[in-house]
């Protein structure tokens, strides 16, 4: 099947003029984001340890300090317990949510892709293209792969600046971000994760009639990331530069998967079908 | 030597079927280039899914197709590059403009080159009268507004093959007659082969050279507008009207031997006759009331419209 790059960037300007018209998708994009990168670690860390006013303390924290690996232990060896928790929830406790961010924002346009098309009646317009299948298939992960992860580095850069300006005195004028365990997370991970997921709710919007039938399916598809959250808040997955390697190395071979299978479950002859 | 004309469309028992119920029944046509062929038939009739099937939406449940000379099951890409579809529901992107709608597809049928490209797309808009609602999204049309884009839409790449379903729906008269007359222009100007669904039998009367009944799936009929008259209704009736009617006028007329009957409207001077062979009687019609002392003031042929013979076609079982 062919596959060329100017036509599958033509389907993303479209959706993406379509998508950007729309407040109701772009307000979750924008909001969510801010919601992680700035309100929950000023509201939940930065605010409580730095002003010292009530929020989450160090026993809080034990079991998550107990996993972490020893040269990190060792680090926290010199550190004031205000310091550690900062420290720990910053680098280590929001890290996953930040996976959480690509799939929230991408949720709405990948859930819309194509059952938007079937609800709004333009799907049979775009079918008759003489577009490919995986042209159409990788446009319409592409509009909601490439805001979601503008969005994403948008997002670390302003946690980053967030708690490096907020813990700068505490730290002594030491800078906390980026490391190397968020650059790969962001620009490794989240990337191949978002794909995996989004791929997945592309081809799940190509299956169903509307909208809100791919969201509700969609959704299951954060459970996996939650599942990581709460393992990172008990200690029990510690997000190191050797698991998100792996993690990246596995997600890209799912990503192709994905993919692959995506376009050969694409049949828009099946689609026109279930329609008629 | 007359020069043959090609088959632009061809099926062959073509058949579409839905679970257990069967939308199109093989059927068999063919359209040749430059024609417009018209597809009637009541609602649920089949037209649309054997236009889908044609346009390469929908796949066959059994025989085959060749759309300009491409299988539509093997060459799919193919038949969607010289196809035009006008689809059922006008299915444009209300978001976007009319020429972010009109761009769109132009690139998408592969017209890449940014100059033809704009130069088609102002060309189009300006014939539909739209250019000067060009930046308006699409949301802000009329109904007929957002016909005449579809249309726009399906001729935006020149497509030899035109398949429009309903293009004068929800038009205002003078707009659907612009639409007549285009779709006139295009096939007897520009040769494009147009496939007509309608129900608009004044559309199929005035363009088609050949329609298609379409009853449950199956062909009820195929042939020139005229032949679908003569088969439903026999010969026209000629229409006589004098100054004066009397009884010698009438029995003149019927003992011509090809009248089978004669009904007088006394008030309107009129005589209406039903004759055997219409074409050849007529004269003899009309030197019997001569020499009767009838004074002619008409003489007409009157022939059932397409819609009566239409609507009989379609209550036969």
């Amino acid at each position: 099947m062919k596959l060329r790059i100017h036509r599958v960037m033509l389907v993303f300007r479209k959706d993406w003029r379509e998508v950007s018209r729309n407040w109701e998708v772009i307000l979750p994009i924008v909001v969510i984001p801010f919601i992680f990168s700035i309100l929950l670690p000023v509201v939940i860390v930065l605010i409580p340890n730095l002003a010292d006013v009530p929020g989450i303390n160090i026993g809080d924290l034990e079991t998550m300090i107990r996993n972490l690996p020893s040269h990190v232990r060792d680090e926290l060896g010199g550190m004031t317990d205000q310091q550690v928790l900062v420290y720990i929830m910053s680098l280590y406790f929001f890290a996953p949510f930040f996976l959480i961010i690509p799939l929230m924002a991408s949720s709405v346009i990948a859930s819309d892709s194509f059952a938007g098309e079937k609800e709004r009646k333009t799907i049979e317009a775009l079918l008759a293209t003489p577009l490919s299948d995986s042209e159409l298939f990788l446009g319409k992960i592409l509009v909601s792969f490439i805001p979601s992860m503008i969005v994403t580095v948008i997002s670390f850069l302003v946690y980053s600046t967030t708690v490096d300006v907020l813990s700068f005195t505490l730290f002594n004028g030491r800078l906390l971000l980026p490391n190397i365990v968020w650059v790969m997370l962001i620009f490794g991970l989240a990337p191949t994760v978002a794909l995996a997921a989004i791929g997945l709710t592309v081809t799940i919007s190509a299956k169903v009639k509307g909208f809100r039938e791919a969201q509700q399916i969609s959704a299951v598809l954060l459970i996996p990331i939650l599942v990581l959250i709460f393992g990172q808040v008990s200690g029990a997955v510690i997000f190191g530069p050797v698991l998100i390697g792996a993690m990246i190395g596995i997600f890209a071979i799912v990503d192709l998967l994905i993919f692959h299978s995506g376009v050969e479950l694409f049949k828009r002859e099946e689609i026109m079908a279930r329609l008629a | 030597m007359k020069a043959v004309a090609m088959s632009a469309i061809e099926t062959e028992e073509l058949t579409r079927r839905f679970g257990s119920s069967t939308a199109v029944d093989h059927l068999s046509f063919q359209v040749l280039e430059g024609e417009v062929f018209g597809l009637l038939g009541p609602n649920g009739a089949g037209k649309t899914t054997t236009v889908r099937m044609l346009s390469c939406l929908v796949l066959p449940s059994e025989g085959s197709a060749r759309v300009g000379g491409y299988d539509i099951r093997r060459d799919s890409l193919k038949v969607r590059q010289i196809v035009g579809l006008l689809t059922e529901n006008p299915s444009l992107y209300e978001r976007l403009t009319a020429c972010e709608n009109l761009d769109f597809f132009a690139e998408a049928y592969g017209l890449s080159d940014l100059q033809e490209k704009r130069e088609r797309i102002r060309e189009l808009l300006e014939f539909f009268d739209l250019w000067e609602r060009r930046s308006d999204k699409v949301a802000t049309f009329s109904k007929g507004m957002k016909q005449k884009l579809a249309i726009a839409r399906a001729l935006v790449h020149k497509p030899p093959i035109l398949c429009l379903d309903e293009p004068t729906s929800g038009l205002d008269p003078e707009s659907a007659k612009a639409i007549r007359d285009l779709i006139e222009r295009l096939s007897q100007h520009e040769k494009h082969t147009i496939l007509l669904c309608t129900h608009r039998l004044e559309d199929a009367e005035r363009l088609c050279s050949r329609v298609m009944i379409i009853r449950k799936g199956k062909t009820a009929f195929v042939g020139n507008p005229e032949e679908l008259r003569d088969r439903m209704t026999g010969q026209p009736v000629l229409q006589v009207t004098l100054r004066k009617v009397n009884k010698k006028i009438i029995e003149s007329v019927r003992k011509i031997k090809q009248v089978r009957e004669v009904s007088v409207n006394k008030s309107a001077c009129r005589l209406m006759i039903t004759l055997d062979d219409a074409k050849s009687a007529t004269p003899e019609v009309v030197r019997n009331v001569v020499y009767a002392d009838g004074m002619i003031l008409s003489v007409n042929a009157i022939r059932p419209s397409l819609e009566e013979a239409y609507l009989k076609m379609v209550k036969e079982e």
